[in-house]
């Protein structure tokens, strides 16, 4: 019997702690306690027993009712109180707790998206040193020694003894130093994208001293102007949107031939000319088919093999993009937490 | 370089019933950009973005035939005027002489002539278009040598032929420490190699093709002038004129290489006008010195190369259409062209099959070639643990999610920032700016600087990823990327930036860094196995910083995750408080308690309150349920050990 209370005590107290109102509270109470609940019930075998059990028997039926009596108890106060306390405190327009949230760069948000955009058809990012001998920034592009296409990089250039191969050591003023470089790793077909810092000797609302060029590469045994054309029509479409076009005209850079110039349409008026772009297109960047001596340089034999390349800025990309309309590049570089903030 | 010119001087030489703006439109598709057009009284100007390549562009007869050339090809009708510039033939008894001497390494070829004159101003039409094109007029004499250029294309340069007292010109390198004046006063000394004029007493009389001098240059009273066209060695000419930063349009055309061939064009254009303009009189023989005449060259190029660089078919009739019409000979064998390049059009950008194919493409009109996309796929295999730009936006993004704003400084720093012995720093030649002249060694002064920069936040943390820079002997800069941070605000702590890196390497799988003190410093060098891969620094109250190597980082981060098996038995967990020295260093204490059984799952610093340390000890087997007297055990165990190794004892 004593088995049998603790059972029916145990079930009465884990369905007290279950219950959610006070009507099911009654129920409960009802089904062990009431005139023909499960305790009550059980208490009339007690005359059963041997008379000398019966009083022990008597203290654990108290104990038993008592228990669940003062777990009902119990429940029916907090049940109150969660009523009381929750329901109506639960302001919803209350600022909400935070986990902490920076913020990535601007440029570090292109240069991701941009990198994705580059990856979908198959290219490859790598690295090249930001401090570089001429020979891979100049030279082995077909840039000959002191050639007035030179002044248009405005470089800036390192105290350091001249190699005599290589050259002077400079800070790389575009990221076609990378070009050379991939090439000598002797590994063909090539697909490389080279995202980097890149430095000039100019500073107004449009250049900074240090900004960021991303490169494509492209060298294989039948690669034509149509593809350059269609790798940068894809990503133009990718990145600024499907609505915009690009088009190519014809252009000047040394390890280029033939070289181009990219424009796409206007964001504002589409291609039509506008206030903003006078007659409807905005400059990219620069673009070409390597040149021969480029991929010679690069022990590529430019008999089997042809190339593009092209090479924009970061930051023009960017600014060009809708939405973000800032009127002074410089403001990118200047760190202030105000404007870094917002991103 | 630039050139302006107006439409009314273009169609001198241009008949076409296209207006200006599609004049600007096809020149910009096919050949040299037209940056803008603009109204100019009743006509127009264009100014054009001619390329270093290009300087035969630099002219109104090259843009010209181009934009004939151009229009003709998208069906507008245009017809380029073509003038023939003819060298008169002169016969004369008793002409002035002229002697003229040159070593052939600095001299292409020097056509000229002497010619009476009278000073006077130009006529309208001249005045305009010169000024329209951006220079000044003075009087005719000058203002022909000036509309020479714009028209033909070639620098040309007059003389007061009388006051070249010896009436000769001896063209030769200068030598280190000549003196010489230029015609607008300004003295310079050479120093050797330079082109010069010597007027046969040793006196420089002209700085060639760059600029006149003023003891040679026509004046007001001048009678007689000797029109001199010079062509010679671009290298050296640039070699002056970057040295002593004298950038005249004339040099900025010369030292591109404009083709010897011109220069009779240019004399024999200048002769007309100065007897229509000047009331010129030709008073001597024609000089023409032309020691090694250009020659044509042939260029051959097959069907199949002019293909598969353009990717599309291109009728081999309509290559051999388009070379012809710019000016080029060619005839056709099987599928090969031979392209003959007229001696006036030879140069450095016509040289190979390349040259040519770009000349096809640009004028068949880019518009018309398709776009595709390369064919193939690069056979590298990919690894992402070996792929640091995976591990970048990884890094990049943990302290994003950290409350952490990303910034970009500047690389080039002031001596005040670069912090370290200046003799050693990486160092600008060319600087634009003082405050950028040094390649930092470190990222934290640049953070710190950002930091002052805004003092009204409270709470600032930032970080950046940049390379730093040290000198390697005769070899490149050693340039490595660091990540560095800096967390400033009131009571900054080094417990929260040392949570920061231990976090960030656990989530890359770096579990064993370990922080050892700075000797010199106040903070922590960061270890990991032997390799020490940054600092934790404490600078002041409020502000602590770090600096990481990213490529050490990227050495032992894994995305191998290894699986362990979880334990079927329930873990005991309990509190030690434990009171110590404070000298006792808390990682002796924990390692210490962490050793005496492998049933320690985890030691961990629950709290720290005066000299009393309170560490949170998980035990669990793998095998059974602990009864409390193991627990109890190892408990007695590790008493022991802090007890006889930090004179450590339990509380209370």
């Amino acid at each position: 019997m004593e088995e049998k209370l603790l059972s029916i005590k145990n079930n009465a107290i884990s369905l007290i702690l279950e219950t959610q109102s006070p009507q099911e509270l009654e129920e409960i109470r009802i089904q062990f306690l009431g005139r023909n609940g499960e305790i009550t019930l059980l208490m009339k075998n007690l005359p059963k027993l041997p008379k000398e059990e019966r009083p022990k028997m008597g203290i654990i039926f108290n104990e038993a009712k008592n228990i669940i009596e003062e777990t009902i108890k119990t429940r029916e106060r907090s049940l109150k109180e969660t009523k009381s306390k929750n329901i109506p405190a639960l302001d919803v327009t209350e600022p909400g707790i935070k986990p902490p949230l920076g913020h990535l760069h601007l440029v570090t948000q292109a240069i991701r998206e941009i990198t994705t955009i580059f990856t979908q058809i198959g290219f490859t990012r790598a690295r090249y040193p930001e401090i570089e001998w001429d020979w891979y920034a100049f030279t082995s592009l077909n840039f000959p020694e002191n050639h007035p296409a030179r002044d248009d990089w405005e470089t800036f250039f390192i105290k350091q003894q001249a190699n005599p191969k290589k050259g002077s050591v400079l800070l790389t003023p575009h990221t076609s130093s990378g070009q050379v470089r991939e090439m000598e790793k002797g590994k063909l077909p090539i697909k490389m994208l080279n995202i980097a810092k890149t430095y000039r000797r100019q500073s107004d609302v449009s250049h900074t001293q240090m900004f960021h060029q991303f490169e494509g590469l492209v060298v294989g045994e039948n690669i034509a102007i149509s593809d350059l054309k269609g790798t940068l029509n894809y990503f133009v479409k990718s990145y600024f949107g499907e609505n915009r076009i690009s088009r190519i005209r014809p252009y000047h850079f040394q390890f280029t031939e033939p070289s181009f110039e990219v424009d796409i349409t206007c964001g504002i008026c589409l291609g039509k000319g506008c206030r903003l772009c006078k007659e409807g297109w905005l400059e990219l960047g620069g673009a070409g088919m390597v040149h021969p001596n480029v991929l010679k340089a690069g022990n590529v034999d430019p008999n089997k093999y042809t190339g593009f390349a092209f090479g924009w800025g970061v930051e023009r990309v960017l600014m060009m993009k809708d939405g973000i309309q800032i009127d002074d590049l410089r403001i990118l570089y200047n760190n202030d937490l105000d404007f870094l903030r917002q991103f | 370089m630039n050139i302006k010119i107006l439409d009314s001087w273009l169609r001198e030489y241009l008949k076409t019933s296209a207006n200006p703006k599609k004049i600007a439109e096809k020149l910009s598709l096919t050949s040299v950009s037209v940056e803008r057009i603009e109204k100019y009284n009743n006509d127009f100007v264009y100014d054009i973005e001619v390329t270093t390549n290009r300087s035969e562009m630099m002219s109104i007869i090259g843009l010209a035939q181009e934009a004939a050339t151009a229009l003709k090809q998208s069906g507008i009708d245009a017809t380029f005027i073509k003038r023939e510039f003819n060298l008169p033939n002169i016969r004369l008894q008793k002409s002035p002489t002229l002697t003229i001497k040159f070593d052939e390494k600095l001299v292409n070829r020097i056509s000229a002539v002497i010619m009476e004159i009278k000073i006077k101003e130009s006529p309208k039409y001249v005045k305009e278009r010169l000024e329209a094109s951006g220079i000044r007029s003075l009087n005719n004499v000058i203002d022909i040598t000036n509309y020479v250029m714009r028209e033909i294309g070639h620098p040309t340069h007059v003389f007061d032929y009388d006051r070249l007292s010896n009436h000769t010109l001896i063209i030769r390198e200068s030598k280190k420490g000549e003196q010489m004046k230029t015609l607008d006063g300004k003295e310079y000394t050479l120093s050797g190699g330079d082109i010069i004029a010597d007027n046969g007493k040793g006196e420089i009389v002209d700085l060639i093709s760059i600029m006149g001098t003023a003891n040679s240059v026509v004046t007001n009273s001048t009678k007689r002038i000797l029109f001199f066209i010079d062509n010679v060695d671009p290298h050296r000419l640039r070699k002056t004129s970057m040295e002593h930063g004298i950038r005249t349009e004339a040099v900025i055309l010369n030292e591109k290489g404009i083709n010897p061939e011109r220069t009779s064009e240019a004399l024999a254009r200048g002769i007309e006008l100065f007897q229509t303009l000047a009331d010129g009189e030709i008073v001597s023989e024609i000089i023409d010195l032309y020691p090694n005449p250009s020659k044509e060259t042939v260029i051959m190029l097959s069907q199949e190369k002019i293909n598969k660089i353009i990717g599309i078919e291109i009728p081999i009739q309509k290559s051999m259409d388009i070379l012809t019409s710019l000016g080029f000979l060619v005839s056709e064998q099987q599928g090969i062209l031979h392209v003959t390049v007229p001696a006036r059009m030879t140069g450095n950008d016509m040289l190979i099959p390349e040259d040519l194919i770009e000349e096809i493409a640009r004028i068949y009109g880019y518009e018309n070639i398709p776009d595709t996309l390369p064919s193939f796929q690069t056979a590298t295999y990919f690894h992402l643990d070996k792929n640091d730009f995976y591990w970048e936006d990884h890094l990049k993004d943990a302290l994003k999610y950290w409350g952490f704003t990303e910034v970009y400084t500047y690389p080039m720093v002031s001596e005040v920032l670069y912090e370290g012995p200046i003799d050693n720093a990486v160092t600008i030649e060319n600087p634009l700016t003082d405050d950028m002249v040094y390649m930092r060694r470190t990222l934290i002064p640049s953070l710190l600087q950002v930091i002052k920069e805004n003092q009204d936040h409270e709470i600032i943390k930032l970080f950046e990823l940049a390379n730093i820079y040290e000198k390697n002997n005769e070899e490149l800069p050693k340039q490595s990327l660091k990540l560095a941070g800096v967390i400033h605000k009131p009571n900054a702590s080094f417990w929260g930036v040392k949570g920061i890196i231990e976090q960030l390497l656990a989530d890359l799988e770096i579990k064993n860094a370990t922080f050892k003190q700075l000797s010199d410093r106040y903070g922590a060098m960061v270890v990991i196995n032997k390799d020490e891969i940054g600092t934790v620094e404490i600078l002041d109250n409020s502000t602590v910083t770090f600096e990481l190597d990213f490529s050490l980082i990227i050495k032992y981060a894994t995305v191998k995750k290894v699986y362990k098996q979880i334990s079927k038995y329930p873990p005991i967990v309990e509190d030690l408080a434990v009171i110590a020295r404070a000298s006792v260093q808390t990682g002796e204490l924990m390692d210490a308690i962490r050793n005496q059984s492998e049933l320690i799952q985890e030691v961990s610093l629950l709290d720290k309150y005066q000299d009393t340390r309170t560490f949170h000890i998980i035990y669990q087997s793998y095998d059974k349920n602990l009864k409390d007297n193991e627990v109890g055990e190892i408990r007695e165990k590790i008493l022991k050990v802090l007890r006889a190794k930090f004179s450590a004892r339990l509380k209370g």
